[in-house]
């Protein structure tokens, strides 16, 4: 028979983000194996090899997910406290990213939003060789500019890519 | 991102300060010196490209391609038969029907950033995959969402500018405003100018602009009778390459092409 965890697992983990270090308790985090009902001996072997192998690496996988997430959101919470959380006076969802939008926001964020316009499609390290800026930095402007309705952002594996959903829109 | 080819938006303050003029003139003059050209009617308020070049009807216009109704190499009308050297020089025009102008003015928000992504679409498609050399944009007055979207996609803005006090003022303005705030290369056309004939003349003015604009003088275009006498129909680059005017055209294109 399997074996079946049903205790919580604690993961302490240590953030650097812009120089400030957050202490992250990853406490949601529950390891369970149920193993319902009678398996055979091949099955047996088989879950045992998935508990050992393959489970544990895209646990593993899972966390450094989350903790990127994790990353991403307190760089914008830095990022908002930096500016008295001007920028985001009106969070919309869909907010179109039109020139006189462009206009209108900080420099900051329009040197971003239109990199973004001119790429098409791009990840914050993308961005931030374009507009030579830290890759942390980008990474909270184009977070900000999410938030604010003007860019969409999806996930591919590890990497997350920002974009102005033109099509979609409207 | 390649940089291939260039996007040039030939954009001013006020009305009447030879946008037309120097739009169709430059792409000409690039076009004569074996260059690959798209000049492009972006004034959708007050096209005048298609009166200019005797165009009535076209199977799509810039407007269909904005619209996402025709792709852009249906809206291209190809002129290059009149080009020597082996240049070749393409046309978008903007619909001068009372009916497409209406319903430019009518375009909402949504609409002007899907048209923005269109447009910046055509670097890839036509100056990186169809290899052209340059865009050309003729844009409207002011601040307009057309114009302003041709500036947001340009590589460089040439502002034709006139000595008009308000022009001036109103210029001024703009480049402080609108160009440095999308952090634009801007080169300034000083057009319609009574006194460019002598050199001291010509320095005291590009002295004046520096100063005033406080950024590089591509150009002085003095006030040609010609000009006014040809009233629009004659593209000088193409059909008098000996006039003065052409000259300082295919100065502007020598310098244009020069740059980085």
């Amino acid at each position: 028979m399997g074996q079946v965890s049903n205790e919580p697992v604690f993961v302490l983990t240590i953030c650097f983000v812009n120089n400030y270090a957050c202490v992250v308790r990853l406490n949601k985090l529950l390891l369970i194996y149920h193993n319902v009902g009678a398996k055979t001996d091949e099955e047996d072997a088989l879950s045992n090899q998935e508990v050992v192998g393959k489970r544990p690496l895209q646990v593993l996988e899972k966390i450094r997910e989350n903790l990127e997430r994790l990353n991403e959101k307190i760089e914008v919470m830095i990022e908002l406290q930096k500016h008295g959380r001007k920028d985001l006076q009106a969070p919309l969802s869909d907010a179109p990213l039109d020139v006189m939008t462009l206009l209108s926001m900080p420099d900051h964020l329009r040197k971003t939003a239109m990199t973004v316009c001119r790429m098409g499609r791009a990840t914050a390290e993308e961005i931030s060789e374009q507009t030579k800026r830290a890759r942390a930095v980008e990474s909270a402007y184009l977070n900000q500019l999410v938030i604010m309705g003007h860019l969409k952002k999806e996930r591919d594996g590890r990497k997350a890519y920002f974009f102005v959903d033109r099509e979609n829109q409207g | 991102m390649t940089m291939m080819g260039k996007i040039v938006a030939v954009h001013s303050y006020k009305g009447g300060t030879g946008k037309t003029l120097i739009s169709i003139n430059l792409a000409a003059a690039l076009a004569e010196h074996g260059k690959r050209v798209c000049l492009f009617d972006l004034d959708f308020r007050a096209p005048s490209l298609s009166t200019l070049l005797n165009v009535e009807k076209s199977e799509c216009w810039l407007n269909d391609y904005l619209n996402g109704t025709c792709e852009i190499d249906k809206a291209l009308l190809d002129l290059s038969d009149k080009i020597h050297n082996g240049g070749k020089l393409f046309v978008g025009l903007a619909n001068p029907a009372t009916e497409a102008i209406r319903d430019m003015s009518a375009k909402d928000r949504k609409w002007e950033m899907r048209a923005l992504g269109r447009i910046l679409a055509l670097r890839t498609s036509l100056l990186n995959d169809k290899g052209f050399d340059y865009i050309i944009m003729d844009t409207s007055p002011g601040l307009q969402y057309s114009s302003i979207n041709a500036i947001v996609s340009a590589d460089l803005v040439l502002v034709a500018t006139t000595f008009d006090r308000s022009d001036v003022d109103g210029t001024r303005r703009m480049l402080r405003e609108l160009y440095d705030l999308f952090e634009k290369k801007t080169e300034v056309v000083l057009n319609k100018v009574l006194d460019a004939s002598s050199k001291a003349g010509k320095e005291e003015i590009t002295s004046k602009v520096n100063d005033v604009y406080q950024v590089p003088l591509l150009g002085i275009v003095p006030c040609f009778c010609d000009i006014l006498k040809a009233r629009g129909g004659v593209i000088f680059a193409q059909e008098k390459p000996d006039h003065p005017f052409t000259r300082i055209l295919e100065e502007m294109a020598a310098k244009i092409d020069k740059m980085a």
